[in-house]
This record gives structure tokens, C-alpha cells and sequence, in this order.
């Protein structure tokens, strides 16, 4: 009987005599499963002729793009796999090698600080702002790899400048780009003990929208015990656009805060 | 995936060969720029990468239940990456707003063209006139091979709800589709 019901609802369809009332009925079958798309003639057909639409394709910058974003995480990677064996087997010359590397440290230093200190440092200070000046030109490039170049090149600087700390927050809080922004919050992390910084990345709070974001930043204020987020972060709960697994998440880096 | 997830990067070249051109076609319809679905593209594979220890299989460890299960994952983050996308940028908006001219003028060049035009063509410019979320749930159905269960995963909804939603989605561009064949 049900299944007559259906076979004729079908047939109306094809036929485009089903009314309203029908067609509610229709995606009541097809909701249970009674009905599929397959057999509906003309969302069928035309479901085939959308399969059928050109995609376009990726040029190969993707892939340059691509291939060189994963030689730089393979490098990333390499620096933390040395297994133990290999390990054990070079201890004994790598101790060695160090204590002379140390020693030879040590002594330049002696004699560097004797000799040639003011043009060593001024060496320095030249190399730092040249990596400042160039970090600062990336971040205003098109390409989110630019700029993720950019936040990178914080890693190698010794300390970072407020001109460099505030730069990074503005990308923060204004990158078009996810995993910009992420990043430039972990280039942040190493200066959380500037109280400015603190005070800026709590500000930062209200302005995030991604819930990626929005659950390092929690995480990130849990870490650093820093209880001028509490507030901040208690009005990302009663937002009501935030995600529950986001809230859940944020709740549990409050209990470690309050 | 497993094996990306184990620190085997070099597998996730492998994963990129296969999987760019389906995400890449399922960006540049949505938003038909060339140059932002490469980036999106990229975004994605970023994202799959540095959350590559969240992948899970499922409990009825499957050779294919792996490979779905990745597809659906990746959607998944895919559709995270363009509504953040948008989300930031609110360009739909700016979009709609400063280039409705624009969109106008192009809209009217491509109808005195109609009547060269294929099939594909009007079909083209009838998923242009629909709405995003329609747009977005024909394209999953699409480059997921219409697995309405996997489809569910990455919306959040049942295997019914996205079979409703699909074919909701088809109603209304056989409509549009049919108003542009009869201005032809």
C-alpha cells in the first residue's frame, strides 16, 4: 500500500503535476530513504549535467607553493627525529665536539669583547634591523605565504623589537589569513612576559572570530595565568555565535584561570 | 593519511596529487577566482598538516572507510577554510555590494552571448545565481560522489537532511536553469 503510495508520487513528479502538499511528502521519503534522487527524472538529469561542469584546474604555482611549504616542514620535522641509537653511537665525539665548540665560544668571546666589541655589536644590531625591515615589508605582501614567511622570521631574531611585537599583533588581529594570524600568535608566545604584550593579546580576545584562534587563545591565557583574560573570555561564552565544542573548550581553560 | 600523521610527510604529496584538483574545483566554483582557490588550496593542505594528530578512522578500520574518512575530513576543513575566509574578509558582501555593477555588465554580456553558448555554459551561470549554501552543499555532493552519510559528517546533519537538502538544492537550479533557457 505504502509502497503504491510512493511508485504514484514518484510518477507525479515526472509527470510535474506534484503540488505543494506532494512535494513535502516527497522529501518526507526522501528523507527516510522510501525515495531517491535517482529517481526523479528531471533533478536526476540535471544532477548528471552538473557532474559533468568543467572544474577548472590549479596552475603550477600551487604546486611550487605547495611542495615548498612541506620541504620547510620536512626540515621542521628532521631537527626533532635523531633516534637513540644514533644517539648513543655519537655521544662520545659530540661531547667532545661541544666541549671545543664551548671553549672556542668562550674564547672568542674573551677576546672579541677585548677587541673588537663596539663594530661586533654594531654588526649585530645591522643584521637585526635589515631581518626587522624585511619582516615588516613581507606582512604587507598579497601572498598569505609572504606573510607567513614573515611571522617566521621573528624565530631567528634574538629580541624582537615593539615595533616587531606590535607588527605581529596587528596580523593578529587583522590578517585575512588563518593560519597568518595563528602563527603570528605563536611568534608571540616568547614575548608574553612584556606586560604590553600581555595586555595586547588580551585585547586581541574580542577581535577573534575563527574558533581555531579563539581556542589557542584560551589556551594560550591558561598558560600564562593571566587573569585579565577572564572577562574577555566569559564574553566569548555568552556569545551566542560562538561554537559549543569552542565554549567547551574555553570553560576549561577558565577553571584553570579562575 | 595514517602514515602523514606518523611524520611520513613525504604521503601527504601523495594526498595533494590526489585530492587538489576535486578542492580545487570545489573553491572556484563557489567563489570563481582563480588565484584565492589556489590559496584556499594551499590553506587547506597547511591546515591538514599542522592538525594531521586529530585525524581519527573510524571504529570499522576499512581500506576504504580510510579513504572516505580522509575526503570527509578534508572537506571538512575545507569548508572551515572558506567560511573563514569569508568570515574575515566579509568579501561576499563587498562583493554583492561594490561589484553588482560590474556583475551586471558581465551578466548582460554573457546573455547577448547566450545563443553560442553550450549547455554547460547556462548551467554555469544558473549555479552562479544560487544561493552560497545551496551552491556549497551541490558541490560536496559532487566532489564526494554523493555520499549523502560523509556529506552529513562534514555538515553536521543526517544522511535524510542531506538528501532533502540536495535535492532542494537541485529544484531551485532547475528553476533558475529554466528561466536562463527561456531568455535564450
Amino acid at each position: 500500500m505504502e509502497r503504491n503510495r510512493v511508485e504514484e508520487l514518484i510518477k507525479k513528479y515526472n509527470a510535474r503535476t506534484a503540488d505543494a502538499t506532494e512535494m513535502q511528502l516527497l522529501e518526507r521519503f526522501l528523507e527516510s530513504g522510501e525515495v531517491s534522487i535517482e529517481q526523479l527524472e528531471d533533478v536526476n538529469i540535471l544532477q548528471d549535467k552538473f557532474e559533468q561542469i568543467d572544474n577548472g584546474s590549479p596552475s603550477l604555482q600551487l604546486d611550487d607553493h605547495f611542495y615548498t611549504m612541506l620541504t620547510n616542514e620536512k626540515r621542521k620535522e628532521k631537527k626533532f627525529t635523531f633516534s637513540l641509537p644514533t644517539w648513543s653511537a655519537f655521544l662520545p665525539k659530540l661531547s667532545f665536539a661541544v666541549s671545543f665548540t664551548i671553549l672556542g665560544f668562550f674564547m672568542a668571546y674573551f677576546f672579541i669583547n677585548r677587541t673588537a666589541a663596539p663594530e661586533v655589536k654594531q654588526l649585530t644590531q645591522e643584521v637585526s634591523d635589515l631581518k626587522e625591515m624585511m619582516m615588516l615589508s613581507l606582512l604587507e605582501k598579497e601572498s598569505a605565504t609572504d606573510r607567513l614567511r614573515a611571522v617566521s622570521l621573528t624565530d631567528e631574531m634574538q629580541q624582537a623589537s615593539k615595533t616587531v611585537t606590535e607588527a605581529l599583533i596587528k596580523t593578529l588581529n587583522k590578517d585575512a589569513n588563518i593560519n597568518v594570524r595563528l602563527a603570528a600568535l605563536e611568534a608571540l608566545k616568547p614575548y608574553v612576559g612584556d606586560s604590553s604584550v600581555r595586555m595586547a593579546l588580551v585585547r586581541s580576545i574580542a577581535q577573534q572570530e575563527s574558533p581555531l584562534i579563539q581556542v589557542a587563545m584560551a589556551e594560550l591565557m591558561a598558560a600564562i595565568q593571566e587573569k585579565h583574560a577572564v572577562k574577555e573570555l566569559e564574553k566569548m561564552l555568552e556569545n551566542n555565535n560562538t561554537p559549543e565544542e569552542v565554549k567547551r573548550r574555553i570553560q576549561k581553560n577558565l577553571e584553570v584561570l579562575i | 593519511m595514517l602514515k602523514v600523521k606518523d611524520n611520513d610527510l613525504d604521503k601527504l604529496g601523495l594526498l595533494f596529487e590526489r585530492y587538489k584538483k576535486p578542492l580545487f574545483g570545489f573553491f572556484y566554483n563557489l567563489n570563481k577566482d582563480q588565484e584565492l582557490s589556489e590559496d584556499l588550496v594551499q590553506n587547506t593542505f597547511l591546515r591538514i598538516l599542522k592538525y594531521r594528530h586529530l585525524f581519527r578512522l573510524p571504529e570499522n578500520n576499512l581500506q576504504d572507510a580510510g579513504e572516505g574518512s580522509f575526503r570527509t575530513w578534508m572537506f571538512h576543513i575545507a569548508r572551515n577554510v572558506s567560511h573563514d575566509h569569508y568570515r574575515k574578509d566579509k568579501i561576499k558582501n563587498k562583493e554583492n555590494v561594490e561589484d553588482w555593477q560590474h556583475q551586471l555588465i558581465h551578466h548582460e554580456h554573457k546573455s547577448s552571448e547566450l545563443e553560442q553558448q553550450d549547455e554547460q555554459t547556462l548551467l554555469n551561470m544558473a549555479m552562479e545565481k544560487l544561493p552560497a549554501d545551496k551552491r556549497e552543499i551541490l558541490l560536496l555532493s559532487k566532489y564526494q560522489e554523493k555520499k549523502y552519510k560523509e556529506i552529513g559528517e562534514v555538515l553536521g546533519c543526517s544522511e535524510g537532511t542531506v538528501k532533502v537538502k540536495v535535492f532542494r538544492a537541485l529544484q531551485e537550479l532547475k528553476t533558475i536553469y529554466q528561466q536562463l533557457e527561456k531568455r535564450v
